[in-house]
């Protein structure tokens, strides 16, 4: 009797419910009304997809799979085109900063705070997961550190010095704190959209790479402390395709991340990267809209200014968003920790697992800046002609000018939700697939990986929020 | 007198909507969890007080 009072009471309450996002819509929703159903819908179907992968899962996936898959190649790189790529890597940062100083200094007129925030930080990270690791190729402090390798190689009487091993304890620190600080510039800083004080940023994260490279080598600060390296790394190994300087490699999609060291910082990078991205949807919204003027109206009172009151506030609430979503994660780990009984420390397994988070970071970032990336993007079209703003018109498009509605709200939800859809069933793969190895299979690796489906859930649930707040 | 905030009840019940399936399964996960340490103690404490196998005297060596 109780059970039919429960079906016939739940759709009655779904439908009710169902109802009260008109009455939100009233206040200002735009562009999203002609949805099917309403946004919080969406999550329930986003869940429904998470359980029933995880359920395929635990019965279709009974072995490792992304693991040690193979890698075929594909066709081998001429030698010279590492160089060439370098040296338009090379000739992009100097347009860049000779942009900034030399340029106009309003945002939208100088090339450079579009092609750093647009195309650098959200197109490459795309690119990245569809292409493999571009940014290597075209990073332009590689580039600089193998010249200057090169030409004192030749021109030194004796070999050079050899560079000091890496310290195993900073790991991937340097990265997260560069990632951290560039999050911190986009979002925080006040000077963000000056030209020149992006140059000089530019140049001083230039000035840092250059040291690091010099003291610990090229490719191992590539790999652990050039934080940009690190962010579009990770992403690319996502790609089926891998790019060596001696070849082109396919790979089964995803199984690059089964190859991440398990360094030290890599759990904070990843959340870092997470954490910063759920700010920006965050301070978007209505409840930071309530919070941020009390801080700031508090700050004041103190005896800061208001810019620096909301520059101090802002810093607050992104730190307080990476710590939360280390938090979700940290509390994933142990309840998959307990369930397991497995001899692993609580740091250990988190760091066995956090490859499963880079498919989060990038639906995160998808979700949050594809729009963006769309609209804001096209401005690279006029200023490719003219990216100093000073009435040049190299290309002949210098007139052109952003569509607005080339992206209709609608689709723009659409990819939004199926990137964090997508985004967390590829972690929800990976979590299981290395479940599978650590826990020697059976009901115990199952039974670890609810944590994770709950994880998984909690970092939906959050994205999906924070994109209907923002619209909201 | 506190006043509830019924006149945007939609607002914050819609947000409610996007914690309620978190919520659900952490306290499947916590509940299940408990079974298992309960059925686990409820185990090794019938393992201790079962009587312990006496060797057979006349079983071949």
């Amino acid at each position: 009797m109780k059970r039919r009072r429960l079906l016939v009471a739940l759709p009655a309450a779904v439908a009710t419910v169902a109802m009260l996002p008109q009455a939100a819509l009233a206040h200002g929703l735009v562009g999203r009304q002609d949805l099917p159903i309403p946004q919080w819908l969406f999550l329930y179907g986003a869940i429904a997809v998470l359980v029933i992968s995880f359920v395929g899962l635990a019965i279709l996936w009974p072995a490792p799979r992304l693991e040690a898959a193979a890698e075929r190649r594909v066709c081998s790189i001429p030698q010279l085109l590492d160089a060439f790529c370098g040296a338009i890597g090379v000739a992009i940062f100097v347009l860049l900063i000779y942009a900034g100083f030399a340029g106009s200094q309003e945002a939208a007129s100088n090339i450079g705070p579009t092609f750093i925030f647009y195309i650098f930080w959200i197109g490459l990270a795309i690119v990245s997961l569809l292409l493999g690791d571009v940014f290597k190729a075209f990073n332009p402090w590689r580039a600089i550190a193998r010249g200057v390798g090169v030409v004192a190689g030749r021109t030194g009487r004796g070999a050079l010095p050899a560079p000091m091993p890496y310290p195993q304890a900073l790991g991937r620190w340097p990265a997260a704190a560069g990632i951290l600080a560039f999050a911190w510039i986009e979002l925080v800083y006040s000077g963000r959209s000056d030209p020149s004080n992006l140059a000089v940023l530019a140049l001083a994260y230039a000035a840092v790479q250059l040291v690091g490279m010099s003291l610990f080598g090229i490719e191992q600060w590539n790999r652990n402390g050039d934080a940009f390296g690190v962010y579009f790394g990770l992403f690319a190994r996502m790609s089926p395709l891998r790019w060596t300087r001696e070849g082109l490699y396919r790979r089964t999609a995803l199984s690059g991340l089964t190859q991440i060291d398990p360094a030290p910082g890599t759990v904070a990078l990843l959340c870092t990267m997470i954490g910063t991205t759920s700010f920006d949807g965050f301070s978007a919204g209505p409840t930071w809209g309530e919070i941020a003027p009390r801080m700031t109206d508090s700050l004041r009172n103190i005896g800061f200014s208001q810019s620096l009151s909301l520059e101090i506030a802002f810093t607050i609430g992104l730190i307080a968003v990476v710590a939360i979503v280390a938090g979700m994660y940290q509390l994933g780990v142990r309840g998959m920790r307990s369930a397991s009984r497995t001899q692993l420390s609580g740091e250990e397994l988190g760091a066995r697992f956090a490859h499963s988070l880079v498919p989060i970071a990038l639906a995160y970032v998808v979700a949050h800046y594809f729009s963006a990336l769309v609209t804001q993007g096209q401005a690279m079209f006029y200023l490719v002609s003219d990216p100093l703003g000073d009435g040049g018109d190299i290309f002949g498009t210098a007139q052109t000018t952003i569509d607005y509605t080339f992206l209709s709200a609608n689709v723009n939800w659409y990819v939004q939700a199926g990137a964090l859809v997508l985004g967390h069933v590829a972690g929800l793969i990976l979590a299981h697939d290395r479940a599978i190895l650590i826990f020697e299979g059976g009901r115990t690796a199952t039974r670890s990986q609810y944590w994770m489906l709950a994880v998984m859930i909690a970092f939906t649930s959050l994205g999906l929020w924070l994109l209907s707040a923002a619209g909201t | 007198m506190t006043v509830l905030p019924l006149a945007h009840v939609s607002h914050w019940l819609v947000n409610v909507l996007y914690l309620v399936p978190l919520v659900l399964i952490v306290g499947m996960l916590a509940v299940s969890s408990i079974k298992d340490r309960r059925a686990e103690a409820a185990e090794a404490a019938g393992s201790a007080t079962s009587p312990a196998v006496e060797p057979d005297e006349n079983a071949a060596p």
